[in-house]
């Protein structure tokens, strides 16, 4: 084997001519597509970025700005009299918090329960949480606007985390990986006398860390975004998320007013920016890896 | 050898007991959030209901409406035509990029290249819709001035013209999403085997081929994954035509989701969304039953 190669390296060097050195047009046609592709991506925020640190009044001038001509918070300041902004931002992180804690329970247990624990109507109860997943979040939203009603939790954010709290696609993510743990511990811990919820607790959580890294991703992100369910559930302006309190913004200005509007995007993103870029290998993995379309 | 049986029993008893109470939250709000909602939308298709009188049980008159409805069928076929619109866009540029950026490039380029494609993705679609209102105002925007520079018609009227919006609504559309179809692809991409690019190289293949030949078929499992979830999810397009173009002009970029929506929610018509609403459902469950039909003829797994 050693000598095959060795002969065929020494064949390559000795009797073929000298490559050419040619240009490769390939990769270069593909590193200017590739920049103007990430160009296009980037311009926007930067262009939005500039004309929040504008003033008010030359936000919008041609040719456009990449940098504010002279810098000012005029903007920043207008939001927060304008709208509860800061109330906006504490609410979408307390709802996206709760929510995601409220999942890693409710999911971790169902999921475990589907996975390892025999009992009546499990099939039929998972198949039909399962089906679940067929049916368009958009199409139950009247009947789920007039249930919260009936409820009396109209304009709570109970109306925004209680739905959320059960996640069919989280439950059948956490039980396909508990299949995968070995049962030999579990059995080891039960003869030692672990009770069902010891074992759940002690054994299987902690093995389970990258998974239920992936759930908390998704959850948090969906439920930063959610715009449907606050935008018809939520009426108090105090109580509101902040997609919904960006579009409040527009109603105060009209759709015109770029400056306000850029500051209040300019402090939605960029934290999200922030926290994207320092855990971006465990999004980009979270998402793509199972397929959210948002 | 009978006390045994019985301590066998009521560990499994025991057993039964926690997993209904592990099970108990996930079910109560199925049953309450998913499950009531689902059945109450058929119910509410045959009330006449605006929240502040009783409902009126009024028979099939919702589905009668939903049928001499003039606006239904175009908003339906705006809906279709926008969502094949915005799903072959994100597939054929997640594919060009895809193919792109899996070739020989320095990690720090390649990551670089990887964040700021997929940072959009998970910005609220609200906020990118916002963004895009300001990039694509006629008079002052910047799409309108650069394209000015290129020498195009820089006075485009992307948000108030049913020529335009409809693109306007798929070019912000694909700004957000296209990272992810990027993504997939290239995790699909790099699943395939280097042995039969290889094996093509030996027997001569250009690089056209080796992508027709091998590529494609390859990825085909994954093209028809993101085909199913991309065209549900763009029949259920809301935010970027409600902050866009508010569905204008005209119905011309009115989504099925946007018409529920202001049936239900500003016009107080409760039984006619719920029955907008299931129709949309049954369109979306013939879909995908008719693609994992098809998916068998024209999948190839390796």
């Amino acid at each position: 084997m050693t000598t095959l190669t060795e002969t065929r390296v020494d064949e390559m060097s000795f009797t073929s001519p000298k490559p050419k050195r040619r240009i490769p047009w390939g990769s270069i046609v593909s590193a200017i597509l590739l920049s103007l592709g990430a160009v296009v991506m980037i311009a926007p925020f930067m262009w939005i970025i500039q004309a929040a640190f504008g003033e008010t009044a030359r936000a919008f001038v041609l040719p456009p700005r990449w940098l504010p001509a002279n810098p000012s918070l005029e903007n920043f300041e207008s939001v927060f009299e304008q709208v509860p902004y800061g109330m906006f931002m504490f609410n979408s992180v307390k709802i996206a918090v709760i929510v995601t804690l409220g999942q890693l329970i409710t999911c971790s247990t169902a999921a475990y329960a589907f996975a390892r624990l025999e009992f009546r109507g499990k099939n039929v109860l998972f198949m039909l949480l399962i089906s679940a997943l067929m049916i368009p979040g958009q199409v139950t939203l009247v009947p789920l606007f007039i249930v919260m009603r009936q409820l009396g939790l109209y304009n709570t954010h109970a109306a925004l985390i209680l739905p959320a709290l059960i996640n069919p696609f989280g439950v059948f993510l956490l039980r396909q990986f508990f299949m995968t743990i070995p049962k030999d511990l579990e059995d080891a811990a039960r003869v030692d006398g672990a009770n069902v919820f010891t074992i759940y607790w002690r054994i299987i959580l902690p093995l389970s860390g990258p998974i239920l890294t992936t759930l908390a991703i998704l959850t948090f992100v969906t439920m930063w975004n959610s715009y449907f369910l606050p935008l018809i559930m939520i009426n108090d302006p105090e109580l509101q998320v902040l997609t919904v309190g960006l579009t409040l913004l527009r109603g105060q200005y009209g759709a015109g007013a770029l400056g306000p509007i850029a500051a209040a995007l300019a402090m939605a993103i960029v934290p999200v920016l922030v926290v994207f870029l320092m855990l971006q290998k465990y999004i980009i993995k979270s998402i793509v890896s199972t397929g959210i379309k948002g | 050898m009978s006390e045994q049986i019985m301590t066998v029993r009521s560990l499994k008893r025991r057993e039964a007991m926690a997993a209904y109470a592990f099970i108990l939250p996930t079910l109560l709000g199925f049953l309450v959030f998913v499950v009531g909602p689902m059945l109450a939308s058929f119910a509410l298709s045959l009330f006449d209901w605006n929240l502040l009188t009783p409902p009126e049980y009024v028979g099939l008159a919702n589905w009668e409406k939903l049928f001499s409805d003039a606006r239904v069928g175009g908003i339906y076929v705006n809906t279709l035509r926008l969502s094949l619109m915005v799903v072959f866009s994100n597939m054929t540029f997640g594919l060009l990029f895809a193919i792109l950026l899996d070739s020989k490039l320095p990690v720090l380029i390649r990551n670089f290249f990887r964040i700021s494609y997929f940072f959009p993705y998970v910005v609220s679609a609200v906020a990118v819709s916002l963004i895009w209102t300001f990039l694509f105002n006629r008079d002052l925007g910047p799409l309108n001035y650069y394209l000015g520079l290129l020498g195009v018609d820089s006075r485009i009227n992307w948000l108030n013209s049913s020529q335009w919006s409809p693109l306007a609504i798929v070019i912000a559309d694909v700004w957000k999403n296209v990272g992810f179809y990027i993504l997939v692809f290239l995790g699909g991409m790099q699943a395939i085997s280097r042995d039969f690019y290889e094996a093509a190289e030996v027997d001569g293949a250009n690089t056209w081929q080796k992508f027709r030949n091998i590529t494609l078929p390859l990825l085909s499992p994954t093209i028809l994954f993101l085909l199913v979830i991309s065209i549900i999810g763009a029949l259920q397009i809301f935010e970027q035509p409600q902050i866009l173009t508010s569905g204008g002009p005209g119905d011309a970029t009115r989504t099925i989701v946007l018409y529920i929506y202001e049936q239900g929610f500003k016009f107080f018509d409760m039984g006619y969304a719920a029955t907008l609403a299931i129709s949309l459902f049954a369109i979306i469950l013939v879909l995908t039953i008719i693609q994992f039909r098809l998916s068998r003829r024209w999948v190839f797994y390796q």
